[in-house]
């Protein structure tokens, strides 16, 4: 989609977007594009999109947070990456650039780049009492986890308060994709979080297609919906694998990591990679579809349904598995709401929101779609809503390979230039929730920021919150459940 | 009584699959998957470059002079496939091989056939020098087995090493989790790496080899480095995908990404973004006999 800036001066900005949310509008983010502005993209359910554009002069800007909690994270990601400082935030600390690392770096994004010299070492937030203690947890973990630091405060057992922080894996990523060029922009973008590469390059020729003004095929768009939802079987049936893993129930955990296997086979079909790595590219796919395609994913999709209705049969009716999972973690709708939580953590919690109920990308937006809601906010109501929308997008896959003709990869003739000062937007639904792609250029037609909003960014404030007044143990369960990628966070 | 139904019943449902582990561990990929570009013995057009136009991670070399393709860089390729569509004379095919681990960051350079390693300057220039890469590093010994090469040895089958028995890896992740899901895939019934003797340990204390995935930036720097002085002698690194062998897509940066080698010694090299979970196990079973 290409959204135009509306100029919305920093004084009347915060009534301006709290009578927004007021409406209905959700924050979509926030950022800037060279250091001299704020960009805030409000969302509405219906399909409507409001970016504005704030201009700041000098770095500090009113912080928007203690009338829009949704907004803290963004603010802190936006004084590390760009030095524009929020004044009146309550906790702004570094998201990205570790103090003891990076002390002398001027912010990365911005044009002017304003060092901030005030870079100190990083304080927890301290939480005393007699008898409360401390476990910090990480950077590296026990298993094969990407890395993050975990401060745990805990009375006895009890868990008083979790303090996350991040940005062990911050690559650069955001620099590395206005210093490409935009052909290869999907593939570096691919990179954000390789657990969900179809997601990420679809939200990135989304963007860029639509600063290009051009129009895909319909059975190329089929493909990347199928591609799309194959990755969000395979990915959920990995998290509820992890979580069986996580309570023992070491059968299961190992029947869905083979269940996995046979998503992954349907990938290595329709693109030659088990990740599909580089099989969504700008005006197409890097493959076609044929007949031979065709019926191997038609012979495989029943297996995998009657084969995963079959081992969930043995999972969320188990009696010890509700004892571990029911009341885990939980969530208040409310805070769901107030924190803008996204995709499974959102829908557990009773937002029905889902991308692909609103937003265009491949085959989307339909409005027909049945989003999947469970309202107890717990470790249990995220494994279910996985667990239906696994059979979902089974359901979608199916019906849709009968849609359209074979093809072949044809040359589709890519222009040459981007559309020169716009704003491209792909907002795509992984299996994590709302991907949000923003791609701005300038008076040239080259990429001058390229914003990614992977959906953890909205959820990781969800673990904190759910996980006081759990015990330590349930920790590792309820991390789980939220599937939380360090790696789309970190960029 | 609910409980034991749904535990008899699950008994019997795993003995009904009859899951079995792959007997045969394959030679190659499936075919029509995606391995390596390689390059074949046909000759380039003259003046093209449209592979190395499309490359996102500069893997791939020209002569400077007559641009004619002469080697691909395998620690720095993410085999996405870009060069194989691109290349109009069939120069470059798809290598579907599975033992693409090698010991040298080297080796991992593959030449147009006939043409000597030398004649790219560009190239030199990427490949890490090890006497720079241990200068950072505070540990003495570049590998701390001897005599890694004369063992080079690529059977799958019989271990000549000190790790023959078994094998404990600590893995340390620092990337974006593909490599991750790939090695956990190689646990799964499917791949079963376990059934070598090989498994994942949860502390550097009980390891014998430092596996590492991801480019390792600089946060990651200091906690690997204490990671690996936790582990005791002797011990081995293995560096996981492309990433973790030269930076990938990241290399290059303002947060230092350079991958494992700018930082610790590294014994075996597994590329592939990701690798295929037979591509680790055999990068595995490579360490083995060192």
């Amino acid at each position: 989609m290409l959204v135009d800036l509306e100029t919305l001066i920093n004084d009347e900005r915060t009534n301006r977007l709290r009578a927004l949310v007021g409406e209905g509008d959700q924050l979509g983010l926030i950022t800037s594009l060279d250091g001299r502005q704020l960009i805030t993209l409000m969302l509405s359910s219906r399909g409507s999109i409001r970016c504005f554009e704030t201009p700041i002069e000098g770095s500090t800007y009113r912080s928007l947070t203690t009338t829009l909690p949704a907004a803290h994270w963004f603010e802190r990601t936006t004084w590390d990456m760009f030095g524009l400082r929020p004044e009146g935030h309550l906790r702004l600390k570094r998201t990205h650039l570790h103090d003891e690392m990076y002390a002398n770096l001027p912010a990365p994004l911005a044009v002017d780049a304003r060092c901030e010299t005030d870079r100190h070492v990083y304080d927890f937030l301290p939480v005393q009492g007699q008898g409360v203690y401390e476990i910090p947890v990480g950077p590296i973990h026990a298993g094969i986890i990407e890395p993050g630091h975990f401060r745990l405060s805990c009375y006895g057992e009890i868990i008083l308060n979790l303090e996350i922080r991040l940005g062990y894996v911050h690559r650069g990523l955001e620099k590395r994709l206005t210093s490409v060029p935009w052909q290869k922009c999907p593939l570096v973008a691919e990179a954000a979080a390789s657990d969900m590469p179809v997601a990420n390059a679809l939200a990135s020729v989304t963007a860029i297609e639509s600063l290009l003004g051009l129009d895909v095929a319909a059975p190329v768009n089929a493909m990347r919906t199928i591609a799309l939802e194959i990755e969000r079987v395979a990915m959920h049936l990995s998290d509820l694998a992890g979580l069986a893993g996580d309570i023992g129930f070491l059968a299961v955990s190992s029947s869905f990591s083979r269940l996995r296997g046979i998503a992954l086979q349907m990938a290595e079909v329709i693109s030659g990679s088990r990740f599909m790595r580089g099989y969504i590219r700008i005006g197409g796919t890097a493959r076609g579809l044929d007949q031979q395609v065709r019926s191997t994913l038609k012979n495989l999709l029943p297996i995998l349904r009657q084969e995963f209705l079959q081992v969930v049969d043995f999972y969320l009716d188990d009696q010890t598995v509700i004892d571990r999972m029911e009341g885990a973690g939980k969530v208040s709708p409310s805070f769901a709401r107030e924190f803008g939580f996204v995709g499974v953590t959102g829908r557990a919690c009773g937002v029905p929101y889902d991308c692909r109920t609103v937003w265009p990308h491949a085959n989307y937006p339909n409005r027909n779609l049945k989003v999947s809601v469970e309202t107890e906010g717990d470790v249990l109501a995220r494994a279910r809503v996985r667990v239906s929308e696994v059979s979902a997008s089974l359901d979608i896959i199916a019906p849709l390979l009968d849609q359209f003709e074979d093809f072949v990869v044809s040359h589709v003739s890519v222009p040459e230039e981007l559309m020169k000062q716009a704003v491209g937007l792909g907002i795509v639904e992984s299996h994590r929730g709302e991907l949000i792609h923003l791609v701005a250029t300038d008076e040239n037609g080259r990429v001058k920021r390229y914003c990614i909003k992977d959906p953890s960014v909205n959820n990781w404030t969800a673990l904190a919150i759910a996980v006081r007044n759990n015990v330590v143990a349930d920790f590792p369960l309820c991390n789980k459940s939220f599937s939380l990628s360090y790696s789309g966070h970190d960029l | 009584m609910i409980y034991e139904d749904i535990g008899m019943n699950l008994l019997a449902y795993l003995i009904g699959k009859g899951v079995r582990t792959n007997k045969v561990v394959p030679q190659q990929l499936a075919e029509g998957v995606m391995g390596f570009p390689s390059i074949t013995g046909a000759p380039c057009d003259s003046g093209c470059n449209s592979c190395a136009d499309v490359c996102p991670t500069d893997a791939i070399h020209m002569e400077p002079e007559k641009i004619v393709l002469t080697a691909i860089d395998r620690g720095a390729c993410i085999g996405c496939g870009y060069c194989l569509t691109a290349c109009p004379t069939g120069t470059l095919k798809n290598d579907p091989g599975l033992d693409v681990w090698t010991y040298n960051r080297e080796e991992l350079v593959h030449n147009r056939p006939g043409a000597s390693e030398t004649t790219n300057p560009a190239l030199k220039a990427v490949l890490p020098d090890s006497n720079a890469a241990l200068a950072t590093d505070n540990s003495s010994t570049a590998s701390s087995v001897p005599g890694k090469q004369l063992n080079k040895n690529k059977r799958f089958g019989r271990k000549t090493g000190i790790y023959r028995a078994s094998l404990a890896i600590r893995v340390v992740s620092t990337g974006c989790s593909a490599c991750d899901l790939e090695l956990a895939a190689a646990s799964n019934p499917i791949f079963d790496m376990d059934r070598f003797g090989i498994q994942i340990v949860a502390s550097p204390r009980f390891a014998d080899v430092l596996l590492v995935t991801g480019p390792v930036p600089k946060a990651m720097h200091e906690p690997l480095r204490s990671c690996y002085k936790a582990m005791a002698e002797p011990k081995l690194v293995i560096a996981c995908g492309t990433c973790a062998i030269s930076g990938g897509v990241h290399a290059n940066g303002y947060t230092q990404a350079q991958g494992v080698g700018a930082i610790l010694p590294v014994d075996v090299f597994i590329p592939g973004c990701p690798p295929h979970p037979w591509q680790i196990i055999k990068g595995i079973q490579a360490v083995r006999n060192l």
